[in-house]
């Protein structure tokens, strides 16, 4: 596939990046998608005690967290960008800033999560809480595997391992940090919001 | 990618992530007020909605790529976010 | 066969399959004790002729699986076998010590052979599938790191693909989880939780990544297609079943004392582990319909299908009847869990082992392919037991759904044996399909005797 003829009219056959990562992909969707239906009808049983533990959770760190992450996501396009110009070290440096930010993410979620279990909170708490805990902790393992791919993709890149004609590790690692970002977009309104 | 393809690589992408910006601090405003109710429900989730097919076609590219790869994120997408929608529903009955 | 020391997966393959008769065997004569209960009582009892016949399976193969890594790996690698040597010793070995353990099971009573192998200093036995002595235990330990250690050698000093990368992480992964049989907390829920790590994780994690691989193998032998396409499809295949398969170990959380979250992470994460079964019949019918060769070994074919297909059905489908925490409410530990358990078993591991014995043993002997009346008497012998293990199936899945509602549901709920009477005519109905089973069984060791004409490998 020669990507420096592409233009943004042109019809792709497969997504960017390796189609491998695109199975991982959906399967991963599907799976949050699951946990997200469960939650949704697990709360249509117990309406009170969700809505009661939601109002006790830090709706400004969830946006901030929210925001970090579209943040991110976009850095993760500008990267691509200028491998695509063959810019290896601005892409290492777009990667950087996007795990940096990833590393913001993790940082404010700690923060919730230590409120959280300093004030007694577990699985076993109730239903709502055994699923905000799950899902942003599944969510949060994620954010980890995703920083990990785009640390390796970034040294290579900084080692100048990709070109303007050669670049799919970019665009896999970079696909895959927007699914992370995707998924914090439905968990987000669904679990700190919507009542 | 020369620099007028360059532009026309980021630009739509820039534009998208000012509005997922905007959108994220609509529904954090909603949730601060503590909105409730069948309308905010659905106004929160569409949001939502409409914010995953913005990253799934720009940032993911998958508006240039073939309709069978947006199917499988947008068929997903209804269907995760139709079953939440029916799950709050017969909550409120 | 092109790498002289792929000759040592031979005897593998033959002590497979004489285990697998013995397993069959015994398994009759419990299936006839579920009908007849005093049958054989005492020499063999009911406890005995279970364990026996779950033992043997295991141990069958997990000598198919040595046998098809011996075969596989040399010809990934392209490189002659680290030891052959030492491949025949931790053979006899294997065989050696498993002979005596059955022997040790039939000849004492068990609680007899727990005092005279050392249980008392380390309690490891008594546990489902883990009943062998201490004595055994280490045995199984020693045998599978050199067994581990000669096919990494191998893989070390030669080529490396993903095939054999899979492989090795399988066979890994399963030795790593068989230590947790050693681990034996006097609390029982604890018990229960840590014996799952090694028969859950063995069953629905590393030995997949076994079948995976040895699928992928004979696949790429049968039909030309191309590497690189089926090892994608491996991987993709690898990765939904970590996914699914390690957190969906909740599913046998259930009602035995763990946290409540484990009805939601064993419902969600199992009910996704159809997903990769399903992937992989796919894939088995997707790497037939684009062959770039006609090989000549029809049989080996319909087993790589067989695989396939009776593995969704078996262990994703049948598996996923029961898993849902609120359905598993009332179908714990019921007749439907031996009907899962016998087509799962049936459909992922012993199909994949008798596929990759059916390709290989005819290289071993030296030819591409039996003699075409060879291959059908083989092809009878597939349908036999492929359509004998979906009769035992459904008749286990009639005689559990009726035990469920006779002995759980209803107004006046029956006692466990008062409910085993009236599902009698079920037992015997599995009992008869049992014995096509091993006519189908003794079908597929006839046809490796059957003349004919053959071809001669290249």
């Amino acid at each position: 596939m020669t990507i420096d003829t592409i233009t943004p009219d042109e019809i792709l056959a497969t997504p960017p990046g390796d189609l491998a990562i695109w199975f991982f992909i959906f399967a991963e969707l599907l799976a949050f998608g699951v946990f997200f239906v469960a939650y949704a009808f697990a709360r249509a049983h117990n309406v009170e005690l969700f809505d009661e533990s939601q109002r006790q959770l830090d709706i400004s760190s969830g946006a901030i967290n929210t925001l970090v992450l579209i943040t991110s996501s976009y850095f993760m396009v500008r990267a691509v960008a200028a491998i695509k110009q063959g810019l290896s070290r601005v892409c290492a440096r777009w990667i950087a800033a996007a795990i940096a930010l990833g590393g913001i993410f993790l940082a404010i979620k700690l923060v919730e999560f230590h409120d959280k279990f300093s004030a007694g909170i577990s699985l076993s708490t109730n239903t709502f809480y055994m699923f905000y805990l799950s899902l942003t902790i599944f969510h949060f393992m994620h954010v980890i595997l995703g920083m990990v791919i785009l640390a390796a993709v970034m040294l290579k890149a900084r080692r100048g391992g990709y070109s303007a004609q050669n670049h799919t590790d970019v665009e896999t690692g970079a696909s895959y940090w927007h699914m992370v970002d995707l998924l914090w977009i439905i968990l987000f309104p669904l679990v700190y919001v919507i009542h | 990618m020369d620099a007028t393809q360059r532009t026309r690589f980021i630009r739509p992408c820039t534009y998208v992530w000012l509005l997922l910006m905007l959108l994220t601090v609509t529904t954090y405003l909603i949730g601060e007020a503590g909105l409730g109710g069948i309308a905010v429900m659905l106004a929160v989730l569409g949001t939502a909605a409409v914010k995953v097919q913005l990253v799934a076609g720009y940032f993911m590219g998958l508006r240039r790529t073939r309709w069978l790869w947006r199917g499988i994120v947008l068929g997903w997408l209804l269907l995760v976010t139709g079953l939440i929608t029916i799950a709050y529903l017969t909550a409120i009955k | 066969m092109q790498f002289k020391s792929q000759a040592v997966a031979k005897p593998y393959f033959i002590a497979a399959i004489a285990l697998f008769v013995g397993q069959i065997l015994f398994g009759l004569i419990m299936g006839f004790q579920y009908v007849v209960g005093d049958f054989l009582f005492p020499e063999i009892p009911f406890n005995v002729a279970r364990m026996v016949h779950t033992n043997l399976l295991i141990v069958w193969l997990l000598f198919g699986f040595m046998g098809a890594a011996y075969y596989l790996i040399p010809e990934e690698a392209e490189t002659e076998l680290f030891s052959p040597r030492l491949a025949l010793i931790t053979f006899w070995v294997f065989l050696a010590a498993g002979a005596l353990t059955v022997v040790g099971y039939l000849a004492v009573p068990y609680a007899t052979l727990a005092e005279a192998t050392g249980n008392n200093m380390l309690a490891t036995m008594g546990r489902e599938f883990l009943e062998q002595p201490l004595p055994t235990k280490i045995g199984i330990v020693v045998v599978a790191l050199v067994f581990l250690f000669n096919i990494s050698m191998t893989v070390l000093k030669g080529r490396k693909t993903s095939i054999s990368l899979v492989l090795l992480l399988g066979l890994w992964g399963l030795a790593v989880f068989f230590l947790f049989s050693f681990y034996n907390p006097s609390n029982l829920v604890l018990d229960k939780y840590f014996w799952w790590w090694t028969v859950h994780l063995w069953v629905e994690g590393v030995w997949e990544l076994i079948l995976g691989a040895m699928l992928a193998f004979v696949l790429i032998k049968i039909t030309g297609v191309d590497r690189e396409v089926i090892e994608k499809w491996l991987y993709v295949i690898i990765a939904m079943t970590l996914i699914t398969g390690i957190i969906g170990t909740g599913h046998h959380y259930f009602w035995i004392g763990t946290p409540e979250y484990w009805q939601w992470f064993g419902s969600v994460f199992s009910a996704l582990e159809p997903i990769p079964f399903f992937m992989m019949t796919v894939f088995a019918f997707n790497m037939v319909n684009r062959r770039r060769r006609e090989h000549p070994n029809k049989a080996a074919t319909l087993w790589a299908l067989g695989t396939g297909v009776m593995a969704f059905l078996g262990a994703g489908v049948w598996g996923f009847l029961h898993t849902l925490a609120p359905v598993n409410f009332y179908t714990h530990g019921s007749q439907i869990t031996a009907a899962h358990g016998h087509m799962a078993f049936y459909g992922a591991y012993v199909m994949v082992n008798l596929t990759m014995i059916s390709y290989a043993m005819p290289m071993l002997r030296g030819r591409s392919a039996n003699s075409p009346s060879a291959q059908v008497l083989e092809m009878w012998s597939f349908w036999l037991m492929t359509v004998s293990i979906v009769f035992i199936t459904l008749f286990l899945t009639a005689a559990g759904i009726l035990q469920i509602w006779l002995q759980r549901m209803g107004e006046t709920p029956m006692s466990f044996m008062a409910a085993q009477d009236q599902i009698m005519l079920f037992y015997w109905l599995r009992e008869a399909a049992g014995f096509v089973f091993l006519l189908g069984l003794v079908l597929y060791i006839w046809s490796f005797f059957k003349k004919g004409e053959v071809q001669t490998a290249a």
